[in-house]
C-alpha cells in the first residue's frame, strides 16, 4: 500500500542570517514513510528540524532538493492538502470571528455542503467542549480554548491525515487527556496521525511508530515497542542517548 | 471559487467588526449635517458647497478604508500566524491574494453604498431633485478606482514589511496621481530632454486615477459621462487591477510563510 | 486614616492647587498671545496661517462661479488674476474685460495626447458662468474666505454684488459690507460698494453721497501718494458721484466729479462729451430764454 506521507532525500537549506554567504542546513537528506492508519510521533530537540519538515509537507516552504508527497501527490499541489488537517504549534485564528464562524469559514474552503458543515460544526464543538462558547469571539478565549478551536478546525474536513505540531502545548492535564482521546479515536477510525511533541510519555502511550531527528538528520525510526525492546530503556532514555546528552558527573 | 469567496467574506466581516468604518461614516455625517445646518446669508437653497464637502469626505474616507484595510491584510495574517492555518488548507497563494482583493474591494463597495446613500439623502432633501445617472456613475467609477488602489496596497503589503510604511506610500502615490496625474504631460512638455521623455513615459505608465473622480460633474450638475467612456474606464481599471494583483502574486509565491 | 477619604482629600488638594495656579497665570497668559482670546474659532485654531486658506476659498468661489471649469496651477498664467470677472458690471470697460476673460478661460486647448483626450470625458470642459439665481452657490466660499481673512476686501465687494444684484438680498449685502467695514474701516472699495447699495437698492441718495464722498477721501489718503494708485476705482467713484449730483440737479458738482474721472480715464473723450452736455444744461438753466445776460 502507498504511504500516506513520503519524504525522499529531503534537503532544506537556509541562508544563515549572521554569517554572510554561509548556508544553514535545516534538513539533511531526510527519508521517511508513514503508512495509512499509523500514529506517528516525530521527535527531536528544539531546532532539530521538526517544524521545518512539517512546513515542507504543508507547502509553506520549498525544499532545496528532494521531494515530499501526501497521498502520492506532490505537496506543491494544493489538492494534496484537501484530505489533511493541521494544528500549528501556536494557535492563532481570526480574533474577530466566533468559533462557529471560523469553522464555517474553513468548511466553505473545503467545499463542504452547508447541511453537512452544520452537523459537523455541532459535533466538533461538542467534542472539544466549546459548545457554550461558540458564539463568543476568539479574542475572548483562553489559550487552552484557542488550542481546542485549533483542534476542531483541524478536524473540520474529516481528514485522513492529521498533522499536529505540539498538540498538547499549553493544555492542562484534562485538555491533554482530551487530545489523547481524540488521537486514539482517529486511530480507531483508521486515520493517520503525524505529530511532533516533547511529551515523550504521551508519545509512548499513543504512537505506533516514532522517528527521532537531531540537527536535521534522521537518527532513528521504528515501532515504539521495538525500539524500547532493542535499547532496553524507555523512550526518554533512548531520546537522550541519541541526541548525545551526557548527564553531569555526580559530585 | 469557494476559497476566494470564503476569504473575501472574512475580510468583509473584519471591516464591519472594526471601528474604522463607523468612525469615518459618523465623522462624514456629523460634518455634513453641521454644515447643512448653517444658513449662509439667510438662504436655505445653497447646496453645492454641501455636496462638494460631503463628496470630498466620502472620497477621503473611502481611500482610508481601502488603503488601511488592504495594507494590513497580509502582514496581519503573517503576524497573527493565521496565514499558516489558512494555507494549510487546499488554498493556493493566488486564491489567497484574489480572495483578499475581493474582500477588500467588496468591503469598499458596501461602504460606498452607505456613504452615497447618505449623500443622496442629504443632496436630495436640499435640491428636491436627484440626478440618478450622474450619481450612479460617480459611485461606479469611484468603486472601480478603489479596485486599483486596493490592488496597489496589496502589492505593497507583500513588498514592504510594515503596514504603516506601505499605507503611507500608497496614500502619497494615490494622492499624487489624483492631484497631478492629469497635468504630468503638461509639465513634461516644459522640460528639456531627457527629463521630458522620462516624465512622459511615467505619465503613460501610471494608472490615471483622476479619471474616476467625477465629483465636479455631480456637484455642478453637469451632464453624465458618455457610457462608452465609462465602460472603457472600467476596462482600464480592470486591466491595471489585474496587473497589480499578478505582480503581488509573483512576489508572494516566492516568499516563505514561516518568517 | 480612612483610605478613600485620603484619596478624596488628595484630589481636592490637587484641584485647589490647579485652580489657584490658573488664577495666577491667567493675567500673564493674556499678555503671551492674543490668539487664545480671540472669539473666532478659526483664529484660535490656525492663527495668522488662516490667511493662506482664505485665498484658496476665494478661488473656490471663482471655481464655483465657473461651475468647475477653471485652470489648474499649471495654467496659472492664464488664471483670472482678479475678481472683476465675477462681477459682470465691472465698469464701462465691460466689453474689453469680457474679451480678456474669454481668452483667459480658453486654457484647455486641443488635447496633447490620447490619454488627455480620453480624460476630458470625465471633467468639466465648458466655460460658463452661474446665472438665474444659482450665483448663491458661491456665497459659502466667500463667507469662509471672509472668516479666514477679514482683511481681504474683494470678498465683501464680490459677495455684496451678487447678493443685491442677482439674489435680491440687499439687507444681507449691507450687513456683510458693514462687517467688512468693521474689519477694514479705511477701505474705499467697501465704501464704494456700500454707496452703490444705498443708491441702487435702497434708493437713498443722501447716504450714497455721504459714503461715496467718504470713499473718495479714503482713496486720497491711501492711494494718491502711491506710484501706481488704483485710478479705476477713483474713476468709478467719481462717475457715480457725478451721476448722483446730476440727478439732484447739482450740475457744477457733477462737472467737477467728471473732470476728476476724466483725468485718468481711457474714455476721456466720452467723459468730455458728458461734461460739455452738463455745461450746456447749466447754461440753459441760467439763461432759460436763451438771452444774453
Amino acid at each position: 500500500m502507498d504511504p500516506i506521507v513520503e519524504l525522499k532525500n529531503l534537503r532544506v537549506e537556509f541562508h544563515a542570517q549572521n554569517s554572510g554567504s554561509a548556508r544553514k542546513v535545516a534538513i539533511k537528506d531526510l527519508n521517511l514513510k508513514i503508512g495509512a492508519g499509523e500514529v506517528f510521533g516525530f521527535l527531536g530537540p528544539n531546532g532539530a528540524g521538526k517544524t521545518t519538515t512539517m512546513n515542507v509537507l504543508l507547502g509553506f516552504l520549498q525544499p532545496t532538493s528532494g521531494s515530499a508527497f501526501l497521498f502520492g501527490v506532490d505537496v506543491r499541489e494544493p489538492i494534496a492538502r484537501q484530505r489533511i488537517g493541521f494544528l500549528p504549534e501556536s494557535t492563532y485564528y481570526y480574533k474577530f470571528l466566533t468559533a462557529e464562524e471560523l469553522l464555517r469559514f474553513y468548511a466553505r474552503i473545503f467545499g463542504i455542503p452547508r447541511a453537512v458543515a452544520d452537523e459537523r460544526i455541532d459535533r466538533l464543538l461538542s467534542l472539544v467542549d466549546l459548545d457554550a462558547a461558540r458564539k463568543r469571539t476568539i479574542k475572548t478565549y483562553s489559550k487552552g480554548m484557542q488550542q481546542r478551536v485549533g483542534l476542531a478546525q483541524a478536524l473540520m474536513n474529516d481528514p485522513d491525515l492529521l498533522i499536529l505540531d505540539e498538540p498538547t502545548s499549553g493544555l492542562d492535564p484534562l485538555g491533554r487527556m482530551k487530545v489523547r482521546e481524540i488521537i486514539q479515536r482517529l486511530k480507531n477510525a483508521g486515520k493517520t496521525v503525524f505529530f511532533s511533541s516533547h511529551e515523550l510519555g504521551e508519545v509512548e502511550t499513543v504512537c505506533d511508530k516514532v522517528a527521532i531527528i537531531h540537527q536535521g538528520e534522521l537518527k532513528v525510526e521504528g515501532r515504539v515497542a521495538d525500539l524500547m525492546a532493542k535499547h532496553q530503556a524507555n523512550l526518554e532514555k533512548i531520546f537522550l542517548d541519541i541526541i548525545g546528552y551526557q548527564p553531569p558527573l555526580a559530585a | 471559487m469557494n476559497a476566494i469567496m470564503a476569504i473575501a467574506g472574512v475580510v468583509i466581516k473584519e471591516l464591519y467588526r472594526r471601528k474604522d468604518f463607523y468612525v469615518l461614516f459618523v465623522l462624514t455625517a456629523v460634518v455634513t449635517l453641521l454644515l447643512a445646518s448653517v444658513k449662509f446669508f439667510d438662504d436655505r437653497n445653497i447646496v453645492r458647497y454641501l455636496k462638494e464637502i460631503c463628496l470630498l469626505l466620502i472620497w477621503i474616507s473611502a481611500l482610508v478604508i481601502a488603503i488601511t484595510t488592504a495594507a494590513r491584510q497580509i502582514p496581519a495574517e503573517r503576524e497573527n500566524r493565521t496565514l499558516l492555518s489558512l494555507l494549510a488548507k487546499p488554498v493556493t497563494r493566488g486564491q489567497f491574494i484574489i480572495g483578499k482583493f475581493a474582500g477588500c474591494w467588496l468591503a469598499c463597495g458596501f461602504s460606498l453604498v452607505v456613504f452615497y446613500s447618505f449623500f443622496g439623502v442629504v443632496s436630495g432633501s436640499r435640491e428636491h431633485s436627484f440626478a440618478l445617472p450622474q450619481f450612479l456613475q460617480a459611485f461606479w467609477l469611484q468603486w472601480s478606482m478603489l479596485g486599483i488602489v486596493v490592488a496597489l496596497a496589496l502589492l505593497g503589503s507583500v513588498v514592504f514589511a510594515a503596514p504603516s510604511s506601505n499605507g503611507t506610500i500608497c496614500f502619497v502615490v494615490v494622492g499624487g496621481i489624483l492631484l497631478l496625474g492629469r497635468h504630468l504631460n503638461q509639465v513634461a512638455l516644459r522640460l528639456p530632454e531627457p527629463r521630458r521623455t522620462l516624465l512622459y513615459t511615467l505619465y503613460f505608465l501610471l494608472p490615471h486615477l483622476e479619471w474616476y473622480d467625477v465629483r465636479d460633474l455631480v456637484v455642478y450638475d453637469q451632464p453624465p459621462v458618455r457610457w462608452a467612456a465609462c465602460g472603457l474606464a472600467m476596462l482600464y481599471a480592470g486591466v491595471y487591477t489585474a496587473l497589480l494583483l499578478y505582480a503581488a502574486w509573483l512576489v508572494f509565491r516566492r516568499q516563505a510563510l514561516n518568517q | 486614616m480612612n483610605r478613600p477619604l485620603t484619596r478624596i482629600l488628595i484630589l481636592l488638594l490637587l484641584g485647589a492647587g490647579s485652580f489657584s495656579l490658573a488664577t495666577v497665570l491667567q493675567s500673564r497668559a493674556v499678555a503671551w498671545s492674543r490668539r487664545g482670546n480671540s472669539d473666532s474659532a478659526l483664529e484660535v485654531l490656525l492663527g495668522d496661517g488662516r490667511r493662506l486658506f482664505a485665498n484658496h476659498f476665494f478661488v473656490k468661489a471663482d471655481i464655483s462661479f465657473h461651475s468647475g471649469y477653471y485652470p489648474s496651477i499649471f495654467d496659472q498664467e492664464q488664471a483670472p488674476q482678479d475678481s472683476h470677472h465675477m462681477t459682470e458690471e465691472g465698469s464701462a470697460h465691460r466689453d474689453a474685460a469680457e474679451e480678456a476673460h474669454e481668452r483667459q478661460m480658453s486654457f484647455l486647448g486641443p488635447p496633447r495626447d490620447c490619454l488627455e483626450r480620453f480624460g476630458r470625458n470625465f471633467m468639466v470642459t465648458q466655460h460658463s458662468h452661474l446665472a438665474g439665481g444659482n450665483e448663491r452657490e458661491i456665497l459659502p466660499w466667500l463667507r469662509l474666505s471672509a472668516e479666514l481673512d477679514p482683511q481681504r476686501v474683494d470678498t465683501y465687494t464680490v459677495a455684496s454684488f451678487w447678493l443685491r444684484k442677482r439674489l435680491g438680498k440687499p439687507k444681507e449685502a449691507e450687513q456683510f459690507l458693514r462687517e467688512g467695514l468693521r474689519a477694514n474701516p479705511n477701505s474705499f472699495e467697501i465704501l464704494f460698494e456700500l454707496g452703490r447699495l444705498y443708491q441702487e437698492d435702497f434708493h437713498d441718495d443722501t447716504r450714497a453721497r455721504n459714503v461715496w464722498e467718504l470713499a473718495l477721501n479714503r482713496w486720497s489718503d491711501q492711494e494718491a501718494a502711491k506710484k501706481a494708485p488704483d485710478l479705476l476705482v477713483r474713476e468709478e467713484i467719481a462717475i457715480n458721484l457725478a451721476r448722483l449730483e446730476e440727478g439732484a440737479g447739482n450740475f457744477a458738482s457733477a462737472v467737477d466729479y467728471l473732470e476728476l474721472a476724466k483725468s485718468s480715464s481711457p474714455a476721456a473723450a466720452i467723459l468730455q462729451q458728458q461734461i460739455d452736455e452738463l455745461k450746456s444744461k447749466m447754461a440753459r438753466r441760467e439763461n432759460p430764454a436763451g438771452h444774453a445776460p
